[in-house]
């Protein structure tokens, strides 16, 4: 470091200054759609589309209490379409998790020879379009009789979120030392009771991982919900829509809106934040 | 650890090592059964996944190379068989045509307009330091907005009359009310920044997480050596990083593949056609107008090309994963 010459660490310095006013000045501009909606969302009636934008307002809850409760030509309150989407995501997951993990666990079953193939198989599955998927299941749900009802949300929700659940998964347990599988063998356990006593509670945390992603993506979901829902099984991002409606958008009850969707995932999203991350990118990524 | 229980382990292992050879022979030796039970046991575990998988991904792709050669209406009763018409319709038609262009024109300036400012942002945020603990919470923020919500407020943003967008950029000189994605120019430049913003915090955090496990030692001795940044960068910091920019190059293509919710909440596929991607192009024949048979072509179409990218994904990713078991 200290052999240097005077130009080349001029250079770095420059170079270092350069990047993080890039950088800062990114993140504080990539807030601005944020503030935004926020600060939208607790200004008073009148205020929320005035120009010039009211920077000095008495902040009030008021848009949020409209948003939640029915009626104003509303066919159903926001409440309902974020419990729906509550419902949706949390069953999607409990589905996802639930043939994940053992699918994961045998994925890693040294015995197994196709464990190969049907990990590939199942990354694989992570390029299909959903817009390809959600016209047979248009057809097939509408068959069913099953258009509007949580399953046809929670079941596609599963299987497209599978691949990355699987992948979480599987390469976790593929970390845990084998030695320990090996000895509870010895004493004659059977593959369930590994899974169960021993893989399951090492295995906690991953599992927490791959369960926010899911919750978090399914909550995000727009396409699915839009093909399949009409009203009882509509979720908060479509339900959106129903602000822009025919007498002009309500720009305090959108925003409100828009803000109780967001909230929870930014918080999950915060928390986890480097899990996600590694989680998104497959475990490729640590 | 203890004697007693080691010594009962080594002979299982033999016998282990014996029942293996028993299986990989010929001749069954009469243990036929529960080696059945043995085999069939991880796909009893695999079953479920296996079956939801099927049921979301196989059956539909079975769905639509069947309904791609029929004239199916949801609304008008089965049809019947048409052969490649809707093959050739697709083909033949300049709008179809439109989509699949814009859609890969897209995804390419997308990708390669977020890898790049993913790694500027990357090279900064990297230094483990207080403020970029900070800094790091805030690049997660757009990236977890739920897309269509952040579509709205972006509309909101852009609206002529009332948006803070036009009014702020009026100081700058920029002319008043003007509707910006009323013109496929500027609905272009606004769909790419909402997708970049959205996005680009997604492969900086990936690049991120790269340069941080890129080892400090040949840095430090290039350093001595008196090389200079520029070299640095190019000979050591780049060529490490060359399996997280594939990773995220990967990912991000697959996914800029699937964007829907901005272009449909933002635009519509307007100004006329000028930003109807593939995804609304399908959308809007399948489930708007009901005409199965063609939306199943180009759905068809459609998977076929994303499938050239499947090799390349489970290179990149499965090798990365574990690089023992791929």
């Amino acid at each position: 470091m200290t052999t240097t010459s005077p130009s080349v660490r001029r250079g770095l310095i420059a170079r270092v200054i350069v990047g993080r006013t890039f950088l800062w000045a990114w993140l504080l501009v990539g807030l601005v759609p944020l503030i935004f909606m926020l600060i939208t969302s607790i200004k008073p009636a009148g205020l929320a589309n005035q120009i010039p934008p009211a920077w000095v307002f008495t902040p009030t809850l008021e848009n949020y209490a409209s948003v939640l409760t029915a009626g104003d030509g509303k066919s159903e309150s926001f409440g309902q379409l974020l419990f729906n989407s509550a419902i949706v995501s949390l069953g999607a997951t409990l589905l996802a998790i639930a043939v994940g993990v053992p699918a994961a666990y045998a994925l890693t079953m040294r015995d197994f020879r196709a464990r190969k193939g049907l990990s590939s198989w199942i990354l694989s599955t992570y390029m299909f379009p959903p817009i390809v998927a959600v016209i047979p299941i248009f057809v097939f749900a509408g068959r069913l009789g099953l258009i509007d009802t949580y399953p046809v949300l929670i079941i596609p929700y599963a299987a497209f979120n599978l691949p990355i659940v699987v992948w979480i998964l599987r390469s976790s347990i593929l970390q845990l030392p084998y030695e320990i599988q090996e000895a509870a063998m010895v004493d004659g356990a059977s593959h369930w009771t590994i899974l169960r006593r021993i893989i399951w509670p090492l295995l906690v945390p991953s599992v927490a991982t791959a369960a926010v992603l899911t919750i978090v993506l399914s909550w995000n979901e727009f396409l699915f919900a839009l093909s399949l829902t009409r009203s009882g099984a509509k979720t908060a991002p479509v339900g959106l829509q129903q602000f822009t409606g025919m007498y002009g958008t309500d720009w305090g009850n959108i925003t409100a809106a828009s803000t109780l969707i967001v909230a929870p995932i930014l918080v999950l999203m915060i928390v986890l934040r480097r899990q996600m991350v590694a989680g998104l990118s497959f475990g490729a990524v640590k | 650890m203890k004697s007693a229980v080691t010594v009962p382990d080594a002979g299982l292992k033999v016998q282990g090592a014996r029942r293996a050879d028993g299986r990989n022979s010929t001749a069954p030796h009469g243990t036929k059964r529960p080696s059945w039970r043995k085999r069939s046991l991880p796909w009893a575990y695999m079953a479920p996944a296996m079956i939801v998988l099927l049921l979301m991904t196989v059956a539909p792709a079975i769905f639509i190379f069947y309904s791609a050669f029929r004239n199916d209406k949801i609304l008008g009763g089965a049809g019947r068989f048409v052969g490649l018409n809707n093959f050739v319709e697709a083909v033949s038609n300049a709008s179809v045509r439109n989509a699949f262009g814009i859609t890969l024109a897209f995804v390419a300036v997308a990708v390669i307009l977020e890898m790049i400012l993913g790694f500027a942002l990357a090279l900064p945020l990297a230094a483990q330091t207080t403020a970029n603990k900070w800094g790091a919470a805030l690049m997660l923020l757009p990236f977890a907005v739920t897309p269509a919500v952040a579509a709205m407020v972006f509309k909101q943003l852009l609206n002529p009359n009332y948006g803070w967008v036009g009014y702020y950029l009026g100081f700058l000189g920029f002319p008043k009310g003007v509707d910006l994605l009323g013109d496929p120019t500027s609905a272009w430049i606004v769909l790419l920044i909402l997708d970049m913003w959205q996005w680009t915090p997604f492969i900086a955090l990936i690049l991120m997480a790269g340069l941080q496990s890129l080892p400090a030692e040949p840095r430090e001795a290039a350093m001595v050596d008196g090389a200079s940044p520029w070299q640095m960068f190019r000979h050591i910091t780049l060529p490490g990083m060359v399996p997280f920019i594939a990773i995220a190059a990967v990912l991000r293509t697959i996914q800029a593949f699937k964007t829907f919710d901005s272009f449909k909440i933002l635009t519509g596929g307007g100004p006329g056609e000028s930003t109807e991607i593939i995804n609304l192009g399908i959308y809007r024949v399948g489930l708007q107008s009901f005409n199965v048979g063609l939306a199943c072509a180009l759905g068809v179409i459609f998977l076929i090309i994303l499938s050239l990218l499947v090799p390349l994904m489970l290179r990149v990713i499965g090798r990365r994963s574990d690089p023992e078991e791929m």
